[in-house]
């Protein structure tokens, strides 16, 4: 059979600018952080905390993360279903049209055009653009895998087809909406029915743009850098039907202790819990796929990003079900437990397997050797030491900020003011962006590699091609 | 216990049916081969 042609060019072009849009993330919560510090460095009116913090948000999860999706779908499903892009063209408009939106959206939130709905605050003409972008996607793939040459689906595949449906669902549900002028729009739900669609839609986002497709390139990119197969095809399979049943149900846990009815809490709870199997089916699959291979965690840079990726997807599959349990969630809910939660899994897990995809993938789309391995090393441990300093200073500010709020005096007072709980968190905050800044350092050593790659990197004979990811 | 109720009910067991289906089907013995081939061709060279 002919190898088939495929497209790189558009996957180039992706990896480039969710690297652009990933550093703008960074470098904003850096920023960020350093305001809760110094309130000083508000700028207002557009560089205030209440602005910055939605673009932070936004370049993270739509810029890079969904960026990185684009580069790794449109690579690897060409590759899994061994045939070209269904339409070359339409990705080259996705490209731009990607790029519009972020930009649409980044100055609309500076200016402080804003739904105010957390993770969801672009205004709707944004949204529209939005869902243009993601319907073009939706096409392309999938019309990819419906011509495709190879009978057998890989479980990469699946967990593709669940995010693009996926995150079709949630974003028109939750995009509903009354426009009142160009840049405000009011929600089509009212009070609590307005919460639970909300983060119906935010919680399974996580599920859809940050679970789902980090799978299908964890499964993906783990066999090919080690070069064994995975342990199981079939616990991929049930961890995914099983993960696809369950996570829908699990939004309201955010809503534990509010108006939203009590029984929807309890089935948020108890849903949550039981995510914990879907979720370490993986986890498991995943270190029993390095049985024999673990020599590999020492020697091949590929498969400590991997590996250190789906731990750390396996202690947030464990952090938040505990969160989602109602006593729990009444000490540690709205404290700053819950933003050290979250950057375990952007930072932790969502963003190293996306380092481990694009390490993977530029010697192969630019024909290049990597220009260095120990700087992909020292990228590694960068971006896990300050994941760690940021996380751990959290969880510990949290559990403290809990324990004075919850305070009391013998007389039923609260023992501490709000503000004396506030001055507390100062060296927490500091040791956070103090965390922050190392994780850009790594992301600009990351960058700095593949710069180089692509300029000075040796062409590499085909044998160092295929060894190189176990280099 | 009200229609809706009834509704419900019958859409989660339906539900767990489904995937009930889903589990015996894949780990029926017959269809392991079939179910595991995927796995080895991700070792093919993908060029």
């Amino acid at each position: 059979m002919d190898k088939p042609s495929y497209n790189t060019d558009i996957v180039r072009s992706f990896i480039n600018w969710s690297i652009v849009w990933g550093l703008v993330a960074v470098l904003v919560g850096v920023i960020v952080s350093f305001q809760m510090i110094a309130p000083d460095l508000q700028l207002p009116p557009w560089l205030t905390f209440g602005r910055l913090r939605p673009l932070h948000t936004n370049a993270g999860i739509y810029g890079w993360g969904v960026g990185t999706i684009f580069a790794m779908f449109l690579y690897i499903v060409q590759r899994l279903c061994k045939t070209p892009l269904w339409s070359p063209g339409l990705a080259k408009f996705q490209l731009w049209f990607f790029n519009a939106t972020i930009i649409a959206a980044a100055v609309t939130l500076l200016l402080g055009y804003t739904t105010s709905k957390e993770y969801h605050e672009l205004e709707w003409p944004i949204d529209i653009m939005v869902v243009i972008l993601w319907v073009s996607f939706a096409i392309n793939i999938i019309m990819t895998i419906i011509k495709r040459k190879e009978e057998q689906m890989y479980i990469s595949l699946w967990y593709m087809m669940a995010a693009i449906i996926g995150v079709a669902i949630l974003y028109l549900v939750n995009s509903a909406a009354v426009p009142a002028s160009l840049f405000k729009s009011y929600s089509a739900y009212a009070g609590t029915n307005d919460a639970n669609v909300h983060w119906w839609f935010a919680h399974n986002a996580v599920a859809m743009a940050l679970t789902a497709p980090p799978l299908a390139m964890f499964y993906y990119f783990l066999p090919k850098s080690t070069g064994v197969p995975i342990y199981s095809h079939r616990l991929s399979i049930i961890a995914f039907w099983s993960l696809i049943f369950m996570y829908l149900w699990t939004g309201a846990h955010h809503l534990l202790w509010t108006p939203v009815p009590d029984w929807i809490q309890t089935l948020a709870m108890a849903f949550s819990v039981m995510l914990i199997a879907p979720s370490w089916g993986s986890v498991i699959n995943g270190y029993l796929s390095m049985n024999g291979q673990w020599h590999q965690m020492r020697e091949n840079y590929l498969v400590k990003f991997l590996i250190l990726g789906i731990t750390f997807y396996g202690l947030q599959t464990l952090q938040g079900p505990m969160q989602s349990i109602r006593t729990f969630s009444a000490f540690i809910h709205y404290t700053d437990w819950v933003p050290g939660h979250i950057h375990m899994g952007t930072l932790g897990w969502v963003s190293l397997i996306g380092f481990a995809g694009i390490y993977y993938l530029v010697p192969r789309v630019y024909g290049k050797e990597l220009y260095s391995v120990p700087l992909a090393n020292l990228h590694f441990w960068l971006v896990l030491i300050g994941q760690l300093i940021f996380s751990v200073s959290l969880w510990i500010a949290g559990v403290l900020q809990a324990g004075m709020w919850n305070a009391m005096n013998d007389d039923g007072s609260l023992t501490y003011t709000f503000m004396e709980t506030m001055v507390e968190m100062y060296p927490y905050w500091s040791a956070r962006a103090f965390g922050g800044v190392i994780y850009l350092v790594g992301v600009l050593v990351f960058i700095y590699n593949l710069v180089m790659t692509v300029k000075k990197g040796s062409d590499p004979s085909p044998a160092l091609v295929e060894a190189e990811g176990r280099a | 216990m009200d229609l809706a109720s009834i509704l419900y009910l019958g859409v989660t067991f339906g539900l767990f049916a489904i995937f009930a289906a889903i589990v015996f089907r894949t780990y029926r013995r017959k269809n392991k081969d079939r179910n595991e081939s995927a796995k080895y061709s991700m070792l093919d060279d993908d060029e």
